[in-house]
């Protein structure tokens, strides 16, 4: 049954009749009998918006749920709310007035789309679109019978200005049985439009999710399988007062979502509970579920799924060390970064001073009081370096800078510092002078002799030579360390230093151990010039390192400069026996400063400019750029992503073993794969933000993405070649990690 | 380790800087201001000290305003001010934009609406507006008389566009200045703003 076109207003006094046939007088008895100011039976179009109810099938059916919805069609360029409005605007309502027995839940809000105007950010609908609600219907109607539903709309349409709008909607639906019902067609105008409606609302997902406040800022994580790719993924909040509404900040860990957004600044207290919503666009296809948050008073939201994300890399590296921490949060990130400090003291540039400083030590075995000191002194040099770095770290974060672990070595300045005093202390062990005293004023001897000044600054040059040797596995616990607040990266890196300073510590308080090793002597002269060695080395990798930095000419400055701290040095060491008379220490203290000279150009901030690739590997790869890749992957090609830094011995170690190999090659043109390469050398916040994405700070990072869209594959940290082929098959087939799919319920 | 030394301070000194624009925060002093009101005279919120400040977001063409102007805004305004609190609405739209008003127009608006607030204030540039966080029209802003940010947010505790909905609300502005005035502590401080968008220019 079909009501004609009837506007009728008890308000006013007019009763327009638009109607081209008789039916109209039915519809006019029921307004009249239902009291009620306004009854639309068909579309009503008030300002800027039609509205109308209607149903999913042309009947109902006792004792079932039916579809039914308002349909709102929106004038171009306006818009209602959701039922969490955003930054202005009203949600729609709705109140039903319903024979006996029905009973109508509420909306079953599609997912909602973000409108911004300026500053502000609203949540809503705009175009055709349905608002639909089930209804239960009652089994003790009878087929035959007829059915009117009534609900009162009350909305408010916007485009910037606002109209509120109001109207009484009717519907009258016969009611058959089940049998019948089983040959009653949906009805065809509004299949569309339910489809649509109920396919973007929200379905309830199987996640755990917990927010916490940091600051002025609410932190939300959700675990679980099935997450959905964060290209594309917008989040609401469906209570108001609690988030702010601008744009969230959504990363994608291993197994889990990280959302942060500012607290609303209409927070006034933290429910218990609190409903988020995820929606995914991609292409014309919306995605969208709900999940319940948990609020966490005390929680550090981040902190498992990040150490779970750790565990993951370090398995996923093959490193020995740790095997499976479980889920242990800061607990897990603290042990990694304690084993990854142990480790450390294997790096080639560290063993060299480290070893002499045991010899040191267990010279001093006989008097296990002064050794245990000098242990203690030791350990807290490494940790007074770690943690004075890690703070300049966080503090040029916390002021807005995109920086992440081995941020000290996109200095030029500090990788030809670091170059400087390589070959500074290969020189010392080389025997070409005493690193001693009244030298610079860092303090007595650093290497050599006894002391607690001594043992501290060991530890403390320990740290700066270490810094650049990061272990593999220590990327993602540092990554992990820099998502803390500023007490627990704190003590990752304070763990980090307790594990470099660890062999030495123990050999101070287990005398036993200290007896154990060789007793100093003539051969260790000899051990201290071969030692040498791997120092002038470092220095050359370093000076490599700056020459892609800064380019040939200013790393030609530093080799001259160097060559006169050489030649300071030598003869520095050849009057040392003597007492020098003050025109020979003038002429040395000049020949430091001139040699010291070609770094003061590096502190400008335009030294960081000439690192180009050279133009035989350009083929192979193209420079990774945001849009490159997106561009790359919207024509639907795989693409292969090697984050990389001239500094990374990982990384450089991972280029010449699995990503020069002729099968690698090969299989990109096989199957034409992009190989995009991100050189993160020097700063770059482009790629600093994009390895934050994935929850790291630091390189390296290798991703997959495969064919025609998908998550990308995050491959582990040391690759063999026969890996990256696997995972760039996986890609080419598309096997990879299967974008959740799902039905309408 | 002089360097690292340098870095550390020169990283602390950066993160010490103060922020540079104050926000309005509940319990924080309120930011300062100077606006011109329809008469032409600048308006300064440092004037006002020593007296307890209202101001409210308007826009002569939002349907809630038109809401709380059939008859509750215009109460308040005059209740506030016979009681010695300073009113004052502010209209932040941009030229062109819905409800926008000069002088002579906001002057107009006050008399066809028998409004009562002590001072129209224009902000056209949407500068003081975005200072406070003004969201919606009607939004709401309570200052005691030392300067301190006492509430922010709705007029009143139903959000709709209906003038039915006015008696059976909570008026939250008139609650927290009659707090205020008996030396309680503000009760709902903090409210979400519910109207229009304040038609901020770009």
């Amino acid at each position: 049954m079909r009501f004609y076109f009837l506007i009728f207003r008890v308000l006013g006094t007019t009763v327009r009749f638009s109607a081209k046939s008789c039916r109209v007088a039915v519809a006019a008895a029921l307004l009249i009998c239902g009291g009620i100011s306004v009854l639309y039976a068909e579309p009503i179009t008030r300002e800027h918006l039609t509205v109308e109810l209607v149903a999913q099938h042309t009947a109902l059916v006792p004792g079932t749920r039916a579809w039914v919805g308002v349909r709102l069609d929106h004038e171009a360029h306006w818009h209602t709310y959701w039922t969490n409005p955003g930054d202005s605007g009203l949600p729609t309502k709705l109140a039903w007035r319903l024979p006996d027995g029905f009973i109508a839940d509420a909306i079953a809000w599609p997912a909602p789309a973000r409108m911004i105007v300026g500053d502000l950010h609203n949540f809503g609908f705009d175009g055709e679109m349905l608002l639909p609600v089930s209804v239960q219907v009652p089994s003790t109607v009878r087929p035959g019978e007829r059915v009117r539903l009534e609900v009162d709309v009350n909305w408010l349409v916007c485009k910037e200005e606002c109209i509120p709008g109001r109207a009484t909607l009717l519907l009258d639906l016969p009611v058959i049985d089940q049998a019948a019902a089983d040959h009653e067609a949906s009805d065809t105008r509004w299949q569309t439009l339910f489809a649509h409606a109920l396919a973007t609302e929200p379905v309830v997902a199987d996640w755990q999710a917990v927010a916490a406040a940091r600051g002025n800022e609410i932190e939300i994580r959700i675990d679980g399988t099935d997450l959905p790719d964060t290209d594309h993924l917008d989040a609401f909040v469906v209570q108001p007062q609690l988030l702010g509404n601008a744009s969230l900040r959504i990363a994608r860990r291993t197994d889990a979502i990280l959302i942060q957004a500012q607290r609303s600044e209409y927070f006034v207290r933290a429910p218990q509970q609190f409903d988020l919503v995820l929606v995914a666009h991609s292409g014309d296809t919306v995605n969208a579920w709900t999940t319940k948050v948990t609020w966490r008073e005390d929680a550090v939201p981040s902190a498992s799924n990040d150490a779970n994300a750790v565990a993951d890399s370090a398995q996923a590296a093959n490193t020995t060390a740790t095997g499976s921490i479980g889920s242990g949060s800061l607990g897990a990130a603290l042990l990694l970064a304690f084993f990854g400090g142990v480790l450390l003291n294997l790096m080639p540039c560290v063993f060299p001073v480290l070893s002499l400083k045991a010899l040191n030590i267990a010279d001093s075995a006989h008097a296990p009081a002064v050794a245990r000191r000098e242990g203690l002194a030791y350990l807290a040099g490494c940790v007074v370096g770690f943690v004075a770095l890690a703070s300049v770290l966080l503090a040029l974060r916390g002021a807005g800078q995109s920086l992440g672990w081995g941020f000290q070595l996109q200095s030029p300045l500090v990788v030809a510092a670091l170059a400087y005093l390589m070959i500074g202390l290969g020189l010392s062990l080389s025997g070409v002078y005493v690193f001693g005293a009244r030298l610079g004023g860092v303090g007595q001897s650093l290497t050599e002799g006894h002391g607690l000044r001594s043992a501290f600054f060991t530890g403390l040059l320990a740290c700066v030579v270490a810094s650049p040797c990061t272990a593999p596995f220590m990327g993602p616990a540092l990554g992990f360390a820099l998502t803390q607040p500023v007490f627990g990266a704190l003590a990752v890196f304070v763990a980090l230093g307790i594990g470099l300073a660890l062999p030495i510590v123990i050999l101070g308080w287990i005398p036993a151990l200290g007896r154990r090793l060789p007793k100093p002597g003539a051969w260790m002269e000899r051990l201290k010039q071969v030692l040498a060695w791997p120092m002038y080395l470092t220095a050359v990798w370093l000076l490599w390192v700056l020459m892609r930095q800064v380019g040939a000419d200013p790393t030609a400055l530093v080799l001259v400069g160097i060559v006169a701290f050489i030649a300071a040095l030598v003869w520095y060491g050849r009057w040392q026996p003597y007492d020098a008379q003050w025109p020979q220490r003038l002429a040395i203290a000049l020949l430091f400063l001139i040699s010291l000279a070609p770094m003061l150009p590096l502190a400008s901030p335009y030294a960081n400019s000439a690192a180009h690739a050279d133009a035989a590997e350009q083929t192979l790869w193209q420079p990774w750029s945001v849009t490159r890749l997106a561009e790359a992957r919207a024509s639907g090609q795989s693409v292969f992503v090697n984050m990389t830094a001239a500094w990374c011995i990982t990384c450089l170690a991972n280029e010449r073993v699995a990503l020069s190999s002729n099968d690698f090659i090969a299989k990109l043109g096989t199957d034409n794969v992009l190989y995009l390469k991100g050189d993160w050398t020097t700063q770059d916040s482009e790629i600093s933000a994009y390895l934050a994405e994935f929850g790291r700070s630091g390189v390296p990072l290798y991703l997959v993405y495969p064919r025609n869209g998908g998550a990308p594959e995050v491959l582990p940290q040391i690759l063999t070649p026969g890996l990256v082929i696997a995972a760039l098959s996986r890609a080419t087939t598309g096997s990879i990690t299967p974008v959740d799919s799902r039905s309408s319920p | 380790v002089k360097f690292v030394t340098s870095l550390l301070a020169a990283a602390m000194t950066m993160t010490i800087a103060p922020a540079v624009m104050a926000k309005a925060v509940v319990g924080q002093p309120a930011p300062a201001f100077s606006l011109t009101d329809s008469n032409g005279k600048a308006r300064t919120l440092e004037e006002f000290k020593g007296k307890t400040v209202v101001l409210e977001w308007t826009n002569a063409g939002c349907p809630f305003v038109k809401k709380h102007y059939t008859g509750n805004m215009q109460a308040q305004q005059k209740s506030a001010t016979a009681d010695g609190v300073v009113w004052l609405s502010i209209n932040s739209g941009a030229a062109g934009k819905e409800g926008h008003v000069d002088g002579a127009g906001a002057n107009a608006v006050i008399k066809s609406s028998g409004a009562a607030q002590s001072a129209y204030l224009l902000d056209a540039s949407g500068e003081v507006g975005k200072q406070y966080g003004a969201k919606t029209t009607p939004h709401m802003y309570v200052i005691d008389a030392a300067g301190t940010l006492r509430y922010m947010g709705a007029i009143d505790s139903i959000q709709s566009a209906d003038p039915a909905d006015i008696p059976k609300a909570t008026q939250y502005v008139s609650q927290a200045l009659a707090e205020l005035k008996s030396g309680k502590s503000v009760s709902v401080s903090t409210s979400q703003p519910y109207g229009c968008s304040v038609k901020y220019g770009s």
